[in-house]
């Protein structure tokens, strides 16, 4: 009798799906060494001018406004937070729905998706290789932040931080699968992906405190899962505060990252079907 | 097959060569349809096409929000002792409308003959007599008078919004400096959109030179904040001058970080830009044409 | 045009044309720490394209240029139309060199590009044609006049309205053809054209290029690897293989170096690997024995092709030496020489294959 050489359902088989993703998905990257280099240094150029902007309007390294509202006045700290958050934001967003674009450009989705094994881990395997990357880059940007402006990056500060980072991350991967529904059907997830990162970009306190916007906007900003990840990552390492005592803000992002998760696995589901019905997957 | 050999004939070419008053035309006119035909692709994406026309608004106002959160208000003292004025929304608004003009020269021009590589439609167009250089001043043309757009609705969204107070006189003179600026800008797209065809990773070019132009510009804060380095450094690209000669014509009691005559460096430097544009342009032409590498996406 | 020292007009001509390519090997991102391999790295680092490639055509000819993938036919079109630059040689168009004169060159022919994305996809096939043709500088009001011109010689007058991203590639290509055609050029390179065409779509092209050819007396040069194409259409065909002109001459005669009784072809189910030998070895002065591979879950059988001057006495020998290794004969044919015959008598070569043995 002859052995099967297929482990359709099994989890064993789904988990080399995932990681056959992963190292795909890796070696993409590793074959284009000066995509690589940019994102894990230029990034910073980015905030630079936020930066040279507080030394202009302040004249100095604290601002007495911020230390009112968000209880330190060091905009410099605050910034660059901001901006490595952002920029793994908006790596990990854009990245998932560009690479289904890319499939779909090269004529590999097709084949992708014909196969036997669950799309599901598939999508974690690029979710994952775009958020390993995203880390790397985020690591690199902050470690030369730290460096360049002198902050405190204990490894006290930094496993509080990276816990905060994985609650977002999934929260992310939700909105990932929407895009990359999106991506299937429309073609154009790359508009979706900007004007998502736009709202993030607006109504969360990636700039500037999320006090500092009118009431409606704070609403919006309080809907994000990235405003919740700032404020913890800020106290965390701003104002010393424990992991303990931000349980309110941890307690919003895990309920929003449960809803986007949710709606993210339900639309992708949905947009797939839709799409094998209309025979459009492949063209872009 | 035998054929009457009295069927040959060769015809004389139909296409205006040369310097002369016809093909002057002729270029012109491919470089107002490669405008058109941007537009037209434009309209295909409405999606994009919307977002491209708010993008300005979204990205200025984080720059006005901060500086409002940083000094609690709009006045600040600091940016009045340097510059003479500390109105922050004005400083902010007249510097960040030269943003969107940098990014004409960097990313429209820049990457016009990426986008036709992948089109697939860059060895067509190469074929034609019509000029490369139509291509790239066609992008030109069009995001120009798309950042216009862009700067009419972030006027309107910050005069609503926050109000702002500009000196009218001084807005010819200041449209005077833009134009020469903008000339400039055009030659160093031209030189971003020649490397844009050697270097795979095109983007990354654009996206470090405006990163760089952003720095050394003087969009948030005054040029006096740089060190002296990138200070003397900024006076390369035109969006220094020009900023600073803008604002002391917009802004009530601006007082320039530099006396100098900023009309005459424009002029200097667009003269250079251009013609190192052109120079790169050409070589880089005959670079890619050697290698065989205008297919290569 | 150009006259030579016996007072010929070509309008195309190239004299030792040459155009190498610089190899790049891709050793992964920590490549540079392995070791080099030093052993004829010279030679290995460049490809050479063309190899001294001399060709003359004449003003209103159809000729093509035929050979398998990669033996340098779009490298030659790419040269003609100044989007290469050659390493060596000349080449002219239209009497103009393609180096100094390059406004001139780009003005006297239309080019076309099979089986590829050279149009714009979210433009209608109007808006295309009325692009190239201010790209071609020609004045607005003829221009709209020429487009619908064209529009209405290919019967897609309306559908000119809708985007290219909605036609079909067959659609596409006649709008590629009607590009090339928009300033009236004396001369059109033909690359591949109908390269990812069915076999209706294909047809109609062919008659167009015939009629460009017959009735407008243009030049033009039709680069194909297939060599019925080729045989119907031109009236000179030259053979290029790596890089060079094997032979040049009209394909009645080309065929005519293939003897009729010199060829048997048999098509046969289920080859083993090694048939060749196998035959070579019951027929040793046989000069070609190769085997083209079918598809024969789509009912196309393989063929054997054996040229030679005595095979078509061996007949029998070939039968009987196939049923004895059980191979099933679907058919056999004897003396029917095609270009594809001529070109493996010269190079030993498919047309059909990639690269060269």
């Amino acid at each position: 009798m002859t052995q099967s050489i297929y482990e359709p359902s099994s989890l064993r088989g789904n988990l080399f799906v995932v990681w056959d993703e992963l190292v795909k998905n890796m070696k993409f990257l590793m074959a284009y060494p000066v995509i690589f280099i940019f994102w894990a240094l230029f990034p910073i150029l980015w905030f630079i001018p936020f930066i040279l902007q507080g030394q202009a309007f302040v004249g100095g390294l604290q601002s007495a406004n911020f230390a009112q509202i968000t209880g330190s006045g060091e905009y410099i700290p605050f910034i660059v937070i901001g901006a490595v958050l952002n920029s793994y934001v908006n790596t990990l967003l854009y990245g998932m729905g560009e690479n289904i674009r890319r499939e779909a450009y090269q004529g590999t989705l097709d084949y992708v998706f014909a196969a036997p094994c669950n799309k599901a881990y598939v999508l974690i395997g690029k979710a994952l290789s775009e958020s390993v990357s995203s880390t790397i880059f985020a690591a690199s940007q902050l470690t030369i932040s730290a460096l360049l402006f002198g902050m405190n990056l204990t490894l006290g500060v930094l496993l509080p931080v990276f816990f905060i980072v994985i609650l977002l991350i999934l929260g992310l991967y939700g909105l990932s699968l929407v895009l990359a529904a999106f991506s299937l059907m429309y073609k154009q997830s790359h508009d979706v992906s900007e004007t998502i990162g736009y709202i993030f970009y607006v109504f969360s306190p990636v700039r500037y405190p999320i006090e500092s916007l009118p009431t409606g906007a704070q609403i919006i900003g309080k809907l994000i899962p990235l405003t919740y990840a700032l404020i913890i990552v800020r106290a965390i390492m701003l104002l010393g505060t424990s992991l303990s005592a931000m349980y309110w803000e941890i307690f919003a992002l895990i309920i929003i990252d449960v809803v986007f998760l949710l709606a993210g696995f339900y639309m992708f589901n949905w947009m797939e079907t839709k799409t094998k019905k209309s025979g459009t997957m492949s063209h872009h | 097959m035998e054929k009457n050999k009295e069927k040959y004939r060769l015809r004389e070419v139909k296409c205006p060569t040369g310097v002369n008053w016809t093909n002057l035309r002729a270029e012109l006119s491919a470089i107002w349809q490669s405008n058109i035909k941007a537009w037209k692709i434009d309209f295909a994406y409405p999606v994009s096409f919307i977002r491209q026309l708010i993008s300005p608004i979204v990205f200025m106002l984080p720059y006005i929000l901060y500086g409002l959160v940083l000094i609690g208000g709009r006045y600040s003292e600091n940016l009045a002792q340097l510059v003479g004025t500390g109105d922050v929304v004005a400083f902010i608004f007249t510097g960040y409308i030269m943003m969107g003009f940098i990014g004409t020269a960097v990313w429209a021009m820049g990457f016009s003959m990426r986008r036709e590589q992948w089109f697939g439609t860059l060895e067509a167009i190469y074929v034609t007599p019509a000029s490369r250089l139509g291509q790239v001043l066609g992008m030109a043309l069009h995001s120009t008078v798309h950042q216009g757009v862009g700067t009419i609705m972030q006027f309107i969204f910050i005069y609503a919004t926050f109000g702002l107070a500009l000196n009218v006189s001084g807005i010819l003179p200041a449209l005077a400096i833009f134009a020469l600026m903008m000339f400039a800008l055009y030659g160093f797209g031209i030189v971003i959109a020649a490397l844009s065809l050697i270097l795979k990773e095109g983007w990354i070019v654009s996206d470090s030179f405006y990163s760089i132009m952003t720095i050394l510009s003087p969009v948030a804060y005054p040029l006096i904040v740089l060190p002296t380095l990138a200070q003397q450094a900024s006076y390369i690209f035109p969006t220094a001058p020009a900023l600073i000669g803008i604002r002391t014509f917009l802004i009530q009691n601006y007082v320039p970080e530099v006396v100098s005559n900023v009309f005459l460096h424009l002029i200097i430097l667009s003269a250079a830009w251009i013609l190192f544009g052109v120079l790169v342009f050409h070589l880089t032409d005959k670079y890619v044409r050697k290698r065989g590498m205008l297919k290569k996406f | 045009m150009v006259i030579d020292k016996k007072g010929e007009v070509f309008s195309i001509q190239t004299i030792n044309l040459t155009k190498r390519f610089a190899k790049k090997k891709h050793r992964g991102v920590f490549g540079f720490l392995r070791k080099n391999q030093q052993k004829n790295k010279q030679k290995d680092d460049v490809t050479v394209a063309l190899d001294k490639l001399n060709l003359s055509i004449r003003p209103g000819e159809l000729f093509g240029l035929l050979g398998p993938n990669g033996s340098g036919k779009t490298t030659t079109i790419k040269c003609l139309s100044t989007i290469l630059i050659p390493d060596q040689g000349t080449v002219t168009v239209n009497g103009f060199d393609v180096q100094k004169e390059i406004a001139m060159v780009r003005a006297s022919l239309g080019m076309v590009v099979g089986g590829e994305r050279t149009l714009y996809w979210k433009l209608t096939a109007r808006d295309n044609l009325l692009y190239f043709a201010s790209l071609y500088k020609m004045q607005r009001r003829h221009a709209k006049k020429r487009v619908e011109e064209l529009l209405e010689t290919l019967q897609l007058s309306d559908r000119a309205d809708e985007r290219l991203e909605d036609y079909s590639t067959g659609m596409r290509q006649k709008i590629a053809i009607a590009r090339a055609l928009l300033h009236d050029p004396p001369i059109l390179l033909l690359d591949e054209p109908t390269l990812g065409l069915d076999p209706g779509f294909s047809r109609q092209i062919r008659s167009q290029i015939r009629e460009l050819s017959e009735k407008h007396g243009k030049t033009v040069l039709l680069t194909t690897h297939y060599m019925d194409e080729a045989d119907q259409l031109c009236d000179r065909v030259a053979f290029i293989n790596n890089g060079k002109i094997v032979a040049v001459d009209t394909p009645n005669r080309l065929k005519a170096m293939v003897k009729e009784k010199e060829v048997v072809e048999v098509a046969v189910y289920c080859p083993p690997p090694d048939i060749e030998k196998q035959i070579h070895s019951i027929l040793p002065d046989a000069e070609v024995v190769k085997l083209i591979r079918g598809d024969e879950d789509e009912g196309t059988p393989s063929r054997i092709k054996i040229i030679g001057g005595t095979t078509e006495e061996h007949i029998g020998t070939i039968i009987d030496a196939l049923r004895h290794k059980n191979i099933r004969i679907g058919s056999l044919n004897v003396g029917v020489p095609t270009l594809e015959d001529v070109f493996i008598k010269l190079t030993g070569a498919k047309l059909t294959e990639g690269g060269i043995r």
